[in-house]
C-alpha cells in the first residue's frame, strides 16, 4: 500500500506499534514530550540513553515518569552515539532517534556499522514533505549529511532515497535533480550533475524510479507551458516525488520552510538496519512525534521485507 | 513603510510624471501589459521593433491604442542597442526586456562599456508579499550571480539595501542565509555570513541589523532560534533574506512561488536606470507590480527631467 498521509502514517504506527526506539541524549522539554507522547500512543517502547541527571531532570520538567522505561546511563555523547547506533544494527531495537547530539557523531557512527556491516550504503538524510491538497508524500535530500556532494555521491544520494520511497509504497518514484541553471549564466556543476544522473538512471543504476527533465520548479510547473499566467494555473501534481537538492545549503534552506509554509516535514536516515530519525535542533513535539510515527512505519515496512 | 503589492502600485501612481518605458521587440503579451500599466497612468510605452507587427498588435490592444511612441527598427539586435541608447542619452526612464532572448539582454545591459551597469555589480530581488501581514520580504540574488564571492555578497547585500530604502524599509533586518547557524569552516557560506554580520555589527552598512550565519528556521522563527541559541532581534522579523550562491536563491524563489503561492515581483539591481526582466516565474499580474517598482526607482533615485 502506497503511504500517502500523515494521518495514515499515525494510524499505522498505532496499529504497527510499539516499535522499539532508542532514543539517544534526551535532553530537551520538546524532544522528551514527544518520546512520552509516543509511548503513551504505544508507538514506541524508548530506550533512553544519556546522561541520568540530565535525563532525569528534563522528564520531570515534563511529566514523564522515566521509571517505567529502560535507561541506560552514558554522559559522553559519541559513546551514547555509538551505543545506540550498534543496538539498532544489532537488531536490539528497530529504530533509533537523535536527540541532543551534534548530528556529525552519529553519522559517524552509522558510517562505522554500516562498514562494519559490509552494506556499502552511505548516509544520507531524506526529509520528506507532506503538502496540503498534494495526496501523496515528496522529499528533499540529502538535507543533512553532504555539505557539496558531487554526483557519485548524489547517486548514492538517490539510491538512498529510491529505497525510502520504495518502503513507502511508491513503485517508481519520479526524481527531479536541482539545479539554478537558468535561461542565463552558462551550465552550472549542478546542470553537469543533473546529466551524468540521469544518464545512470536510464541505465538502471537506482532501480525503479526515473529522473525527469526538469531541473528546477520553474521547468517542473511550466515546462513548455510559457510563463506563468495565474497561480491558479500551478498543478501541485506536476511535483515528483524526490527532489535532489544540488547542495547543503540549499537543502537546509528549502526543507525547513515548514517554519513559514504549511507543511509538515520529517526527516529520517534509512540505515540498512532500519530508521534513524533526525529531528532539527529547533523542532517541536509534534513535529518530533510526527517523525516517531514515520519511523515505527518504516522499522515495520523494512522488516516486512516490502520493498524487494 | 510599503507592505503590500497594491502599494507598491500607489506609491508608483503618486510619480511626478508618466516614466518612458522602452521595450525591444515587445509581443502580445508584453503590448498587454503596456495597456494596463497606460491604463494605470504608470508609464508612456515605446515600442521599437517591426512597425507592421507592432501595429497590429497595439490595435487589438484597446488600452494602448494611441498612447505609445514607436520606432521602426527590424533588426532584433539593433532595437535592443537602439534601446539601451535611449536610455543613456535620457530619452527613456525605464528598459525592459520586451522580446530580447534572456542572456543576449542581459550580457547587453550588463555590459561593463556599452552597458547600464552603476554599481560594481548586478543582482537580482526578488520582492514577496507576505500572506498572513502586510510586509514585503526581499530575497536575493535569486538570479544574477552563479557563485558570488564575499565581496560580491557584499554588493548583493547593498544593492539589496537600496531597494530597501526604496520601499521604504527603516533599519532593515537581514539574515545571511546558510545550512546551519553555527560558524563551520567545513562550510564556506557560513564562512561568509559570519563575516558579513561582523561587517553589519561595525555598522559597514549603515542602520542595518545584519545576522549570520542563519539557517531558515532561525531566520522564520525566533523561538526557533532561541531554543538554538540564537537571540537576536532579526530572527522571525527578516526583511532581506540574503542566500548563499544560485542554486539555493533560485530555488527557494520559485519554491515561495509554487509551493507557498506567495506573490513575487523582482527587481534588477545594480543599473544606472531600472531595468525589467521577464523572467517566467512571474505572473502577469505581478509584472505590472514589477513595472510600478522600476516607476519608483526612477522616481526615487532622479529622473531624467
Amino acid at each position: 500500500m502506497m503511504i500517502r498521509s500523515l494521518h495514515e502514517v499515525s494510524n499505522l504506527a498505532k496499529e504497527k506499534g510499539p516499535k522499539k526506539l532508542a532514543v539517544l541524549a534526551p535532553e530537551d522539554g520538546e524532544f522528551m514530550m514527544a518520546v512520552k507522547e509516543g509511548w503513551e500512543k504505544k508507538y514506541i517502547e524508548p530506550v533512553l540513553i544519556g546522561h541520568p541527571e540530565k535525563m532525569k531532570k528534563i522528564a520531570a520538567e515534563v511529566g514523564f515518569d522515566i521509571s517505567r522505561v529502560e535507561q541506560i546511563f552514558e554522559a559522553d555523547r559519541q559513546a551514547v552515539a555509538n551505543l545506540g547506533t550498534a543496538m539498532l544494527f544489532a537488531g536490539s531495537v528497530d529504530m533509533a532517534s537523535k536527540g541532543q547530539i551534534p548530528t556529525s557523531f552519529i553519522y559517524r557512527a552509522i558510517i562505522r556499522e554500516e562498514a562494519r556491516a559490509g552494506t556499502g550504503r552511505t548516509v544520507s538524510v531524506v526529509s520528506l514533505w507532506e503538502i496540503p491538497e498534494l495526496n501523496r508524500f515528496i522529499a528533499f535530500t540529502d538535507t543533512g549529511v553532504n555539505i557539496k556532494p558531487d554526483d557519485k555521491a548524489k547517486a548514492e544520494v538517490i539510491r538512498n532515497a529510491v529505497f525510502v520511497f520504495h518502503v513507502l509504497g511508491y513503485p517508481r518514484p519520479k526524481i527531479a535533480v536541482l539545479s539554478g541553471l537558468r535561461e542565463i549564466g552558462g551550465s552550472i556543476a549542478s546542470y553537469e550533475d543533473a546529466l551524468s544522473l540521469k544518464q545512470m538512471a536510464a541505465a538502471g543504476a537506482f532501480g525503479d524510479c526515473e529522473i525527469v527533465e526538469a531541473t528546477s520548479f520553474g521547468a517542473i510547473f511550466l515546462g513548455q507551458k510559457g510563463p506563468l499566467i495565474r497561480y491558479d494555473d500551478i498543478d501541485l501534481s506536476r511535483m515528483p516525488d524526490i527532489l535532489l537538492v544540488p547542495n547543503l545549503d540549499t537543502g537546509n534552506v528549502l526543507v525547513k520552510l515548514d517554519f513559514f509554509l504549511p507543511v509538515h516535514r520529517r526527516s529520517l536516515v534509512v540505515t540498512s538496519k532500519g530508521p534513524f530519525l533526525i529531528p532539527s535542533r529547533s523542532d517541536f513535539c509534534d513535529s518530533i512525534l510526527g517523525e516517531i510515527a514515520m519511523g515505527v512505519v518504516v522499522a515495520e515496512r523494512m522488516k516486512g521485507g516490502i520493498w524487494t | 513603510m510599503i507592505g503590500t503589492f497594491p502599494e507598491i502600485i500607489a506609491a508608483a501612481k503618486k510619480r511626478t510624471s508618466r516614466k518612458r518605458v522602452v521595450l525591444p521587440f515587445p509581443d502580445r503579451q508584453q503590448i498587454d501589459i503596456m495597456g494596463n500599466a497606460v491604463a494605470m497612468n504608470l508609464i508612456f510605452p515605446v515600442l521599437i521593433g517591426d512597425g507592421k507587427k507592432i501595429e497590429s498588435l497595439v490595435k487589438a490592444a484597446p488600452l494602448l491604442s494611441g498612447d505609445h511612441e514607436m520606432i521602426d527598427e527590424r533588426d532584433q539586435s539593433r532595437s535592443l542597442s537602439r534601446a539601451i541608447g535611449m536610455i543613456k542619452e535620457n530619452q527613456a526612464d525605464i528598459l525592459m526586456q520586451g522580446g530580447i532572448e534572456p542572456q543576449t539582454f542581459v550580457h547587453a545591459v550588463l555590459d561593463t562599456k556599452n552597458g547600464l551597469l552603476s554599481s560594481k555589480l548586478a543582482s537580482f530581488v526578488s520582492v514577496f508579499q507576505l500572506l498572513r501581514r502586510d510586509k514585503l520580504i526581499l530575497v536575493t540574488d535569486t538570479y544574477i550571480n552563479n557563485t558570488p564571492s564575499l565581496p560580491d555578497k557584499q554588493m548583493i547585500l547593498e544593492n539589496a539595501l537600496r531597494l530597501a530604502g526604496i520601499l521604504e524599509i527603516a533599519s532593515p533586518r537581514v539574515a545571511v542565509l546558510a545550512a546551519i547557524e553555527q560558524v563551520n569552516p567545513g562550510i564556506p557560506s557560513t564562512l561568509d555570513a559570519a563575516i558579513l554580520a561582523k561587517m553589519g555589527e561595525r555598522k559597514q552598512f549603515g542602520d542595518v541589523m545584519v545576522e549570520g550565519p542563519l539557517d531558515i528556521d532561525c531566520a522564520l522563527n525566533q523561538e526557533a532560534a532561541a531554543r538554538k541559541g540564537v537571540n537576536s532581534i532579526v530572527t522571525g522579523n527578516v526583511d532581506i533574506y540574503l542566500t548563499p550562491e544560485i542554486d539555493t536563491g533560485y530555488a527557494l524563489a520559485q519554491l515561495l512561488v509554487f509551493i507557498g503561492r506567495m506573490q513575487m515581483a523582482g527587481v534588477l539591481m545594480g543599473t544606472a536606470r531600472p531595468v525589467i526582466l521577464d523572467l517566467p516565474f512571474v505572473s502577469v499580474e505581478n509584472k505590472i507590480v514589477e513595472i510600478a517598482l522600476a516607476v519608483l526607482m526612477a522616481e526615487r533615485e532622479g529622473s531624467h527631467e
